[in-house]
């Protein structure tokens, strides 16, 4: 009796496994990428730009995953951005500069990354531009007293953005976007938002003012810093 | 048809073949041979090995009949047996585990002889053809990795390649005959698919045979006990009297506790290929893919992780040598001591050294685990900055940040856990290094770090260092030159003679290092 009992367990349990191929083993298939999808965009964002532009207080430069961001930003600025590169430190992601994607891939990015981060929201509703607007110094040299100086003159708290080496690494459009984007998270507060000593803000004028008048600081005269980081081998260019 | 009569219908054919064959005569003895009483639970590993090694058999043979031994269609019918076969999946999973799990219980098995001194007289060639066995498994195992024909076998066999290569004087003609000519190709597969499915295993298979007709020769040792001394002269006649007088037969008395712990391993094999499911295929073995972390199995990760740590200059000596000697000295193991003492309490040197090989090997597996391959090639653009290294800097430590990413440190130091491990992590840097300090490492490089003075910019430098000046726990001093005039004035800009500008570039250090 105990034998037959054994039998059939025995049975019935290789019968269950042979049913079964829905194990937590089996390999998954491997499911195609397709480009445009929230998976791609969230992939590539991953691997190609979190490094330096995340969220919140994280990462260096201004966060992408802010929807603060894309209500200011246009779609054409932002592919502009990843195309060509900006300034010193941001490269070109274009395959022609020798980038590693096409510029129907940036475009499909970009509508990829607005859909995840800026949903409902267009460019250009920020109540300024994102790209930055020529001022007048003389008149920026007064919004920066009033403003800017008490925190970020040479030697303030929060650092100067008079230093020339900080100046030789952030571009005129560096320079407004930080002011118009602000780092919340870090304390650092949009364009339009009180400000310690400046209660109201600053006005779109204001800040393309401000922005002229810091970058007169920079070593280098050109409206954005050109510092090349490798210099470009001279018989190489040449010979083409 | 009563019973008496169903008997002789079964009798009948048995009786006939025992006639012409002799096999029950033959194999009565192998099953009711007297084995020591005091063999208890000890003795299972090498059942256990055994058992491993036929389902090696057995699966192998099934997935000799889909797997395709070409470079270029190997990879995909892995791919194919995996989801297209129902339960190959389940196949291939099982030799996978069951090649790691033969190898370990053998390495157990091994350990358990050594250290019950069960090698001594006179079962001295016991010991070396199961040294032979480890050898030949331990080769099975790399062929198999090759098999994968992914990345991992790709790069396995690199190394292997790179290892025959360095070999004096034959080091070409040897990489030539184990890759089946210069580089790694359609003729390296087939190689070792031969030596996979026909060499190693028919070699494997005949070792065995060995081992076992010794073992049937000279008995099963008995468990040690302190006193009882082996000595050569008279060892034989004692143990076949004791085996007469208090033995047990081997069937089913040691039998039934092989066969409930083999019983205990296979349930355990079939969980973990269930569970876990197949190794591989990883990525396509394609050289020109740099954003790779191949590792070997785990049989070998060891040997990984030592060649990680070798320095240099004796890389090919200790890598060409070392395996000559460790083998010679595991085949002279019962030559330097084949009498005296078995038991463990009596040979506390024997018993050390066991259990340094086992914590090296351990400790060596990790590193291998653990030890780069290759830069993180995409952290510079992959992993943010933390947020406790963005909080509360200044403009330009920002920028030094960024300039951090954009120089790719991050490749190979981590920030807050998540980076490449080439070189140190950098959470603390500013405690063990002052900016000037960090200014040279970064300018020249050195120990291991490739010197970045030509592509930083007297700007960038001045930023990344003035990030990496700020890197410290906030309750903890930066660090100090023993002897150097401290502080450091604050502000006072210093000027960096940069070689590489061409010009002496004012440089604001102070910027850098204005939070202390």
């Amino acid at each position: 009796m105990r034998l037959q009992i054994a039998t059939f367990l025995s049975c019935l349990s290789i019968l269950a496994f042979v049913g079964c191929d829905r194990m937590p083993g089996k390999p998954k298939e491997a499911t195609p990428v397709v480009i445009g999808s929230t998976a791609w965009t969230q992939s590539t964002f991953n691997t190609n730009c979190r490094g330096c532009h995340s969220q919140g207080a994280e990462g260096a430069a201004i966060p992408l995953i802010d929807a603060g961001y894309w209500k200011v930003a246009t779609d054409a600025q932002v592919i502009q951005v990843i195309a060509q590169g900006q300034g010193v430190l941001m490269p070109s992601y274009l395959d022609s500069n020798g980038g590693p994607m096409s510029s129907d891939q940036i475009a499909e990015f970009v509508k990829g990354m607005r859909t995840l981060w800026g949903a409902g929201v267009s460019g250009g509703q920020g109540g300024i531009s994102g790209t930055v607007v020529a001022g007048n110094a003389s008149a920026g040299s007064q919004v920066f007293a009033s403003a800017c100086a008490s925190c970020h003159a040479a030697g303030g708290s929060a650092g100067s953005v008079t230093d020339p080496m900080y100046l030789k690494l952030i571009s005129n459009q560096g320079l407004w976007s930080a002011i118009v984007y602000g780092r919340a998270a870090l304390g650092s507060p949009a364009w339009n938002q009180p400000m310690p000593q400046h209660p109201n803000g600053l006005t779109p004028t204001e800040v393309a003012d401000v922005v002229s008048w810091i970058a007169q600081s920079r070593p280098m005269s050109s409206a954005n810093a050109q510092v090349k980081s490798i210099p470009k081998d001279k018989n190489a260019s040449d010979s083409k | 048809m009563n019973r008496e009569a169903l008997i002789q219908i079964v009798k009948q054919p048995v009786q006939w073949i025992e006639d012409r064959t002799g096999v029950i005569a033959f194999s009565t003895p192998l099953l009711s041979h007297h084995v020591p009483r005091s063999a208890k639970w000890w003795y299972v590993f090498g059942s256990a090995t055994l058992m491993f090694f036929t389902i090696q058999i057995v699966t192998g043979v099934c997935l000799g009949t889909m797997y395709a031994p070409s470079a270029s269609n190997a990879w995909e019918s892995l791919r194919y047996i995996d989801e297209e076969i129902p339960l190959g999946w389940m196949l291939r999973a099982l030799h996978g585990w069951s090649s790691s799990a033969m190898v370990v219980m053998m390495a157990i098995h091994m350990l358990q002889v050594f250290m019950h001194g069960s090698f001594k007289f006179p079962r001295e060639l016991n010991w070396i053809t199961g040294v032979f066995l480890l050898l030949t498994v331990l080769a099975l195992a790399f062929t198999g990795q090759v098999m994968r024909w992914d990345q991992d076998a790709y790069w396995g066999l690199g190394i292997g390649a790179a290892i025959v290569d360095r070999v004096p004087v034959f080091g070409d003609q040897m990489r030539a005959l184990m890759l089946g000519g210069p580089i790694i190709g359609g003729e390296t597969l087939n190689r070792f698919f031969a030596l996979h499915v026909f060499i190693l295993p028919g070699a494997a298979i005949g070792l065995v045979g060995v081992h076992m007709t010794l073992i049937m020769k000279n008995g099963i040792s008995e468990m040690p006990k302190p006193g009882e001394i082996v000595v050569p002269s008279t060892y034989r006649k004692g143990f076949e009297e004791r085996m007469e007088k208090s033995g047990v037969p081997f069937f089913p008395d040691a039998a039934q506790r092989d066969m409930v712990f083999c019983g205990v391993c296979l349930i355990l094999l079939v969980f973990l290929a269930a569970y876990y499911g197949p190794f591989g295929p990883g990525g396509m073995p394609d050289p020109t893919l740099i954003n790779t972390n191949p590792r070997p199995d785990y049989p070998f990760m060891w040997i990984f992780g030592a060649v990680s740590l070798l320095p240099p200059a004796s890389e090919t000596a200790i890598m060409l040598i070392s395996p000559v000697v460790g083998i010679a000295i595991l085949v002279a193991v019962p030559f330097l001591s084949n009498s005296g003492e078995r038991a463990p309490s009596r040979r506390p040197g024997m018993m050390l050294l066991a259990v340094f090989v086992v914590m090296a090997i351990v400790a060596l597996t990790w590193e291998g685990v653990t030890s780069p391959w290759s830069p993180v090639m995409d952290g510079w653009s992959a992993l943010p900055t933390p947020t406790q290294f963005v909080k509360g800097r200044t403009p330009l430590q920002m920028q030094g940040a960024v300039v951090f990413q954009y120089a790719q440190c991050r490749n190979c130091h981590e920030l807050g856990g998540f980076g490449g491990k080439r070189g140190p992590a950098l959470d603390e840097i500013a405690t063990r290094m002052s900016p000037d300090q960090i200014v040279r490492q970064v300018q020249q490089g050195g120990g291991n770090m490739p010197a970045f003075g030509k592509n930083l910019n007297s700007a960038q430098m001045t930023a990344i260092v003035g990030f990496l000046s700020t890197l410290r726990p906030a309750n903890e001093a930066d660090s100090t030159i023993p002897g150097a005039q401290l502080p450091l004035p604050i502000k006072s800009p210093l000027v960096l003679e940069s070689p590489f500008t061409g010009t002496g570039v004012p440089a604001e250090i102070s910027a850098g290092v204005s939070s202390r």
